[in-house]
Formats: structure tokens, sequence, C-alpha cells
């Protein structure tokens, strides 16, 4: 499984700013990156190629193209972009007209590429795709994924029927909207895609316009040591600690960090939006026997608190 | 037959040591699958030796410091 990050993220367009882009995308540990292209005029589909063969030349990561617009003019040079780049393009089902599809997948088998379309959480779309898609060995589907406005409970089915011409998955949400997915359905998606063995690759696009400037934020921030929202409390040494806001990769550390700051005797209690008995297991295989005290505050299912005391050395 | 691979990275934090277990526990003795995570997952292979203990094998099969990934096996019973 290969996992990219869209260039919609990407402030700089310009050759050196994809190799910057693609470069924050390797630091944050993701595979490579999705290039947006636009395939709708003659004047795009020189841009198209000659950007291609220069992100080839850079060693730029590209695992997918898309584009929103595909205009036959354009079809050629597209086919010829998603070849040099030896990855596949994407396009709106809706920006294609089935009766076109012979013609299309015969351009993107001359060129050597792959066309995929992308389809929502909608079994009805997917039906009515398959029979033309099935045909054509260069032709196959991209599921887009929106947790924020879809209802995943459909997504068995459509996996169901998708699962043998899938190409892409792209999650609208992921990266620094995981919060906000909670219970939407992601999870269970993910398992689903693991069981059904998808290992293709899967794209991160932002949900909105709105939430670009997070994942900015998100993309440069890399893997400073999440400080979380700790304060000391004066009474005997207490802390609070509040790791909801801290990056899932960076939790334990903080966690731990609070608890081996802590004087004998004193309690850190923790705020987390996932059941913490993990970090109780933790504690119970890392640290000496009988030197702390875990105890629930409460049990979900938004929010749970701990208290951690550590225990004073025996006299 | 193409590896069963389990992105968590994409999961919201509620979810994710769920959805690790009920993949784990879909496994046919025997079978394994890969867990990728952007951080290294030692709690849960705690939390695993807590809840499944003697079921399951634990392999790191890279390290950091981007990216982790964990082969864990379930046991033959």
């Amino acid at each position: 499984m290969t996992l990219a990050l869209s260039t919609a993220v990407a402030q700089d367009l310009t050759p050196a700013g994809l190799a910057a882009f693609d470069a924050a995308c390797r630091a944050r540990g993701l595979d490579g990156l999705e290039l947006e292209v636009d395939a709708s005029g003659d004047m795009a589909s020189g841009a198209i190629e000659a950007q291609a063969r220069q992100l080839q030349s850079s060693g730029a990561r590209v695992l997918a193209l898309r584009s929103e617009r595909l205009v036959r003019s354009c079809v050629p040079a597209l086919a010829r972009a998603a070849a040099v780049l030896a990855a596949p393009v994407s396009v709106p089902a809706r920006a294609v007209a089935v009766h076109a599809l012979p013609e299309l997948a015969e351009a993107f088998a001359d060129a050597g590429a792959r066309l995929l379309l992308s389809h929502a959480t909608d079994l009805d779309q997917i039906v009515a795709l398959l029979p033309a898609i099935a045909e054509h060995s260069t032709l196959g589907l991209a599921w887009d994924v929106r947790p924020a406005s879809e209802d995943l409970e459909g997504r068995g089915a459509v996996l169901l029927a998708a699962r043998e011409q899938l190409g892409l998955v792209r999650l609208y949400g992921g990266g620094p909207e995981q919060r906000e997915q909670d219970g939407r359905g992601v999870g269970p998606l993910l398992h689903e895609l693991a069981m059904t063995r998808y290992t293709g690759p899967i794209v991160l696009h932002p949900s909105t316009l709105a939430v670009l400037p997070r994942w900015r934020r998100w993309l440069s921030s890399r893997g400073s040591a999440g400080c979380g929202a700790g304060s000391p409390l004066t009474r005997d040494g207490d802390f609070e600690l509040d790791v909801r806001d801290v990056e899932p990769k960076d939790r334990l550390e903080t966690i731990l960090g609070g608890y081996r700051a802590l004087e004998p005797g004193a309690t850190l209690t923790l705020t987390v939006d996932h059941d913490p008995i993990c970090m109780y297991h933790t504690l119970n295989a890392t640290e000496p026997e009988g030197t702390f005290t875990f105890r629930k505050l409460d049990d979900g299912p938004e929010v749970w608190h701990a208290e951690v005391t550590k225990l004073s050395a025996k006299a | 037959m193409s590896a069963i691979e389990l992105d968590i990275r994409l999961v919201p934090p509620r979810e994710k040591h769920p959805t690790i277990f009920r993949t784990f526990d879909a496994l046919a003795p025997g079978e394994a699958f890969t867990l990728v995570n952007d951080h290294d997952p030692f709690p849960l292979r705690h939390q695993f030796e807590a809840t499944r203990p003697g079921a399951f094998d634990w392999s790191y099969l890279e390290q950091g410091p981007a990216v982790w990934r964990v082969r864990i096996g379930k046991q033959r019973a």
C-alpha cells in the first residue's frame, strides 16, 4: 500500500516548489504525491506533458495524476504524461461520456497507461460504470471517500462491486482532519480494504478549501515533539495533561514525559479521545511492579480521563 | 495473493486500536498482516500481550524515522 498527498495542498506548483513538497511528504512518511493537472484545453496538453517529463527527470515521486475535467484534445498528452510517470490518471466519472470510453481506453493503451474513473460511495454509480470498464484493461475505478459528507454504511457493497477494478482510493480527510472523522466509518473502511488485500495507492486530499491552511501546517510540522496542553498544578506537584490536540504519534512521549516528571506521590491526570488502557499496559510493562496506580475516571465514548499516581518509594 | 496491509495513520485516534484488533481477530491461524504507522506502536504490543497472550507474533519490518511497519501474525492454534 502506498500513501500519497494531493498537490492541492502545495502552495508553489513550480518544479522547485513541487520538489520541496515531495521532500516534505517524504519527511512525513508519505510515499509520494498525486499531481493535480487541468486537462481542459489545447493550451493544457503541452504543459501537462512537459511538467510530467520535468518531474520524472527530477526524481519526484508521482504516484497518481488527477484532472477535474477531460477534453478530447488533451487525451493523448495526458496519457503520455501518465506513461512517463508510470502512474494512473483519474478523472471524475461524470467528466466522461460512457460512449467515449472505448476511444479513451484505446488512447491509454497506445500510451501504455491506465485511466481511472472516480466515483462516490454510491453502488448505483459503480454498477452503471462496470460493464463499460470491465471490457478494457486500461480502464479502472478510483473511489472518492468523503467521510464528512457521505454515509459510509454502504462501503461494504461498494467495495465488493468495485474491488476487481479498484486502482486508487482517495480519502477526503485523514491527516489533520482525523479527529473530526471519528465514528464516520474510516476505521472500518481501512479494515475492510486490508482484508480484501487492497495494496494500491491511497491519496489524501483536504475535505474542503477552508481546511487547506491546517494541511499546510500539518505537512510542515513534521515530527516536532508534541508538547501537549500540559499544565502543572500548584498542589503537590500534580499534572494535568490533555493530549487530544497532540498528534497521535507524539502522544506516548508526551504522556511518558509527564509521568517521568512526577515526584513520588504526585498524580498525572490525563484527558484523551481514545481508551487509555493501552497506557496502563505500557506502564505495566515498562515500570517496576508496584510503582504506580492507574485509574480510569470515566470511560468514553468520546472523552476519557485517567489518573496515574507515582507511588512513594517504600520505606 | 497479495498481503493484508492496514495503514492506521488514516484512522481517527479513538478507532485506531479497535481497528487493529478487529483486523487481527479476522486473521486465520497462521496468517499475518502488516501494520503501517507513523510512530513505534509498542504500547499496542503491550496491549496485545495483556489481551492476547501467546496468540500473536510481532516483527518489525521498518523502524522509522517517519514510518514503522510491523508484521503481526496469528499463531497456529
